[in-house]
């Protein structure tokens, strides 16, 4: 299999983002990737199937963000009481507990940043399917990579569990749909992120139609 | 510089931080993203340490003030990161304690341990060993996020143990400081430069090539 469209204007080349060791960028096959020759570093790799996989691993991880916010991740009996947790429900109650930032840091962390990325993607990588880029994608596709470090849903996922064993001793809980969807999510995120590379995005944004 | 390598930088190319075009460094800007171009990041290692000092600042505080304050049937608990974990160990959930203990308490002191150590290698006070930097660097900048862990038990114990004179969950003032080690660790991650460790090796002699060479494949 071949590689994906590179501009064709100059000499292209890469530098190592470890060593900064300039080397010419060769074409690799699918699924094959270029390492540095001096540190040995990945410089850029061919993933199979790139643009299809990245825009149906976010469009599923989008539906699944939907469910999170419409069904509670833990119920929780307590004599008599029965409470839920949802995420945004976490967020607020700690904004009225008078622990703002900590409540911002929350919804920042595990629904607006993982939400921006995925729809970033979904905006980039679909009308790339088709040769085009959308309008402002290359500013879209810039923030997606400078976010990427912040989502943290996989980290929320473990602090679910470690609350969970917290509240055994006391009260009756369950697991509910939400945490499952979430924990979807951050499959799909994974896989969707890891589907291309961002050497392989930004060559087919810079060939592609308006 | 070792024979038949040559360096970006050495040729006024810069790698764009974002996208990876390698561009003229006098452009300014990356022609493809429009990202600042620098040949290395700007006063990294003062960044780096600044915001490890603020960090180690508040790790202190983080772990001696309470994450939250349990009030259960009239009587009030402050509860801190460490007696959480102690609490988990007696009871005998050793698996919860451990991922406690490591997310809380480990993973930010040998984050800070590890820039600190980095940052001597990049600045030339200590001799830089190549193969492990790379992977220690790595190390810090994918173990960070998972220190959240704790200020996300408060966020969900606060919303769920709100039992009126059962038991009620507030948030203490240790929460925020520790979220505040965590946030500035990562940034402090982020504005280390690592092509400094590789500029350090490379004005040091006879320096034996650290990994054989690969080709492109």
């Amino acid at each position: 299999m071949s590689s994906w469209p590179q501009p064709t204007n100059d000499r292209r080349y890469s530098a190592c983002h470890f060593c900064d060791t300039l080397h010419e960028s060769l074409p690799v096959a699918e699924g094959k990737a270029a390492h540095c020759i001096r540190c040995g570093a990945v410089l850029y790799q061919n993933r199979r199937a790139s643009l299809v996989r990245v825009t149906a691993f976010s469009l599923a991880a989008l539906l699944l963000m939907v469910l999170v916010h419409v069904f509670p991740f833990l119920t929780m009996d307590a004599a008599t009481l029965r409470r839920n947790l949802t995420l945004l429900g976490a967020a607020t109650a700690l904004m009225s507990e008078n622990a703002q930032l900590l409540g911002v840091a929350i919804v920042l962390f595990t629904v607006l940043v993982p939400v921006l990325i995925i729809s970033g993607m979904i905006y980039v990588c679909g009308p790339l399917m088709i040769g085009r880029s959308a309008p402002g994608a290359r500013t879209v596709a810039k923030w997606m990579y400078r976010l990427e470090p912040w989502n943290m849903v996989e980290v929320f996922l473990l602090g679910v569990l470690v609350s969970l064993m917290k509240l055994a001793k006391v009260a009756e809980v369950h697991f509910g749909i939400g945490f499952w969807a979430f924990a979807g999510v951050m499959l799909c995120m994974a896989t969707a992120v890891a589907s291309i590379d961002r050497g392989e995005l930004w060559d087919r944004l810079e060939v592609a139609k308006p | 510089m070792t024979p038949g390598h040559v360096k970006a930088a050495d040729q006024n190319l810069a790698c764009c931080s974002t996208c990876g075009r390698v561009a003229q460094v006098s452009l300014g800007r990356c022609p493809r993203c429009g990202t600042h171009l620098h040949l290395r990041k700007p006063a990294s290692i003062q960044t780096t340490m600044a915001l490890m000092a603020a960090a180690m600042a508040l790790y202190i505080p983080s772990h001696l003030l309470p994450i939250m304050t349990v009030m259960e049937l009239g009587e009030v608990t402050h509860n801190t990161i460490i007696g959480g974990m102690m609490s988990f160990w007696r009871s005998g959930a050793y698996p919860i304690a451990i991922v406690i203990f490591t997310a809380s308490i480990l993973i930010p002191l040998v984050k800070i341990l590890a820039l600190s150590w980095l940052c001597a290698a990049a600045t030339g006070r200590v001799k830089p060993s190549p193969t492990m930097l790379g992977k220690i660097y790595w190390v810090t900048e994918l173990l960070g996020r998972w220190s959240m862990v704790d200020i996300f038990v408060v966020g969900i114990m606060v919303s769920l143990m709100q039992l009126g004179n059962y038991m009620t969950i507030t948030p203490g003032v240790g929460a925020l400081a520790f979220a505040g080690v965590v946030v500035l660790t990562m940034f402090a991650a982020l504005s280390f430069e690592p092509r400094l460790l590789w500029d350090r090796l490379d004005e040091l002699p006879a320096v034996p090539l650290p990994t054989p060479i690969k080709p492109l494949s």
